[in-house]
């Protein structure tokens, strides 16, 4: 008994004071993933990553958007989400107060809009992707010049390309790159 | 409270809405004046266990949630919280309305976990009936895989009306000029690539992702002091002789490129 009182002095108190002081995160710890709408290119890397398909992401073509959607509810906080963003647009935080009352605040979304085809006019790729790129081309050492005429070929959806092509490589000289004005 | 009823059996419409305020009254009674300690009961769904261990984790003397009057309770007739885990299974869907049913009335139920939420990883399993709330009415989510100890302080706080919800629905519109900041814009393109894949290579994705990405800001950064001796106090400071084999190698790198460090 005195060894055991002994003890108990030794440790002194461990519990923590969590809820009534803030309990500082371990180094490392994966809590809530943190969403920048404004540095996502929209790209979808997010949520072919995610293993649980608590991200997901929808193109609405006759509208010309794409909505990403977070489920807080559905997360396993594997942080697969913040390997795959090429712009950090997500990033996991130490944040683990995430209950809710209501379910439907369990989720975030965000609304990109589609740039069109310069040839089809179909909706195929996030306008900021397409900025981007171009301003990776430009940081990348090309000519500004240069990266706005492939401005022009990046604004082209992948169905075009490939008519383009075959019509090209069939030496013909109907729709194509002429057409469009770039030189692939 | 919010409640949802999906599939408590109603006879008459009007009787059953009636039933519906008077338990969300007895609810608030509840929490007002139950002058008493908060009886748990937990019911586990289908859940890996996970779940299990981390409620057992918030009953260690470090968490210790029962300095809060909150106990687990072996039977579901001295509940007054049912603590719902598991991705609500095809087999455990029956025995948790049994254990909800026994409960005496002025309830609360809360999805614990990711499964219990919304079925989590599971939640497209033919088995599965994805989430707690397809079947019983819930009142307080507590998203997590597992939920952390103190994130289970903090949904029970939430529950008990101690606490404040944090977390509320998000909605964001792209503004029509809104650009993406490329990150390290002044580190040569080839350079960025390379220390990247070497650093994810040396220590795997996530970290690897970090580490280059605080040496780059080490190689950014508008300073007097040469880049070396930068490198130098980081690695002095962080004292990790793993990192310092990584910042070696991605110093290596950067030689190797032409670009003096």
């Amino acid at each position: 008994m005195y060894k055991l009182l002994k003890e108990a002095f030794r440790t002194g108190n461990v519990t923590v004071r969590y809820p009534f002081a803030p309990l500082p995160a371990a180094p490392n710890f994966r809590g809530k993933p943190h969403y920048e709408p404004e540095q996502c290119i929209a790209c979808a890397a997010c949520t072919i990553a995610c293993p649980a398909n608590a991200l997901t992401m929808s193109n609405d073509v006759a509208a010309g958007t794409r909505t990403w959607e977070i489920c807080f509810g559905r997360c396993v906080f594997c942080g697969r989400c913040e390997e795959v963003c090429p712009t950090q647009a997500i990033v996991l935080s130490p944040e683990f107060e995430m209950a809710v009352l209501d379910r439907a605040d369990l989720y975030q979304t965000a609304e990109f809009t589609l740039a069109s085809c310069r040839n089809c006019a179909t909706p195929f790729a996030p306008r900021k992707e397409i900025d981007y790129v171009v301003a990776l081309l430009v940081n990348a050492g090309l000519p500004e010049a240069d990266a706005e005429r492939r401005r022009a070929m990046l604004e082209v959806c992948p169905a075009c390309k490939r008519h383009s092509e075959v019509v090209r490589e069939a030496g013909s000289s109907g729709s194509g790159w002429h057409q469009i004005g770039v030189t692939p | 409270m919010s409640m949802q009823t999906v599939a408590v059996p109603t006879t008459a419409a009007a009787a059953a809405e009636s039933e519906r305020e008077q338990t969300a009254r007895l609810k608030k009674t509840l929490l007002q004046d139950i002058g008493r300690s908060i009886y748990v009961f937990r019911i586990d769904a289908g859940g890996c266990n996970g779940c299990d261990i981390e409620i057992f984790a918030a009953l260690t003397p470090v968490f210790d949630i029962e300095r809060f009057g909150i106990k687990v309770v072996p039977s579901p007739r001295h509940a007054d919280v049912i603590l719902c885990t598991g991705a609500m299974t095809r087999a455990m869907r029956r025995p948790a309305l049994r254990a909800y049913d026994a409960a005496p009335d002025p309830k609360i139920v809360i999805a614990y976990g990711a499964c219990g939420c919304t079925g989590g990883i599971f939640h497209d399993l033919y088995c599965v009936w994805g989430g707690v709330d397809k079947v019983m009415p819930v009142d307080v989510y507590i998203p997590g895989c597992p939920p952390t100890p103190p994130a289970t302080i903090y949904g029970f706080a939430l529950a008990l009306g101690m606490l404040d919800q944090k977390l509320k629905a998000g909605q964001h519109v792209e503004a029509p000029d809104e650009q993406v900041a490329i990150s390290h814009p002044h580190v040569p393109y080839t350079l960025r690539i390379a220390l990247e894949r070497e650093a994810r290579r040396m220590a795997g994705y996530r970290q690897g992702r970090e580490i280059a990405d605080s040496f780059m800001t080490l190689l950014d950064h508008d300073d007097a002091k040469p880049v070396a001796q930068r490198v130098a106090e980081f690695v002095a400071r962080e004292n990790d002789p793993r990192l310092t084999e990584i910042v070696r190698s991605l110093e290596a790198i950067c030689t190797s490129v032409g670009t003096n460090p």
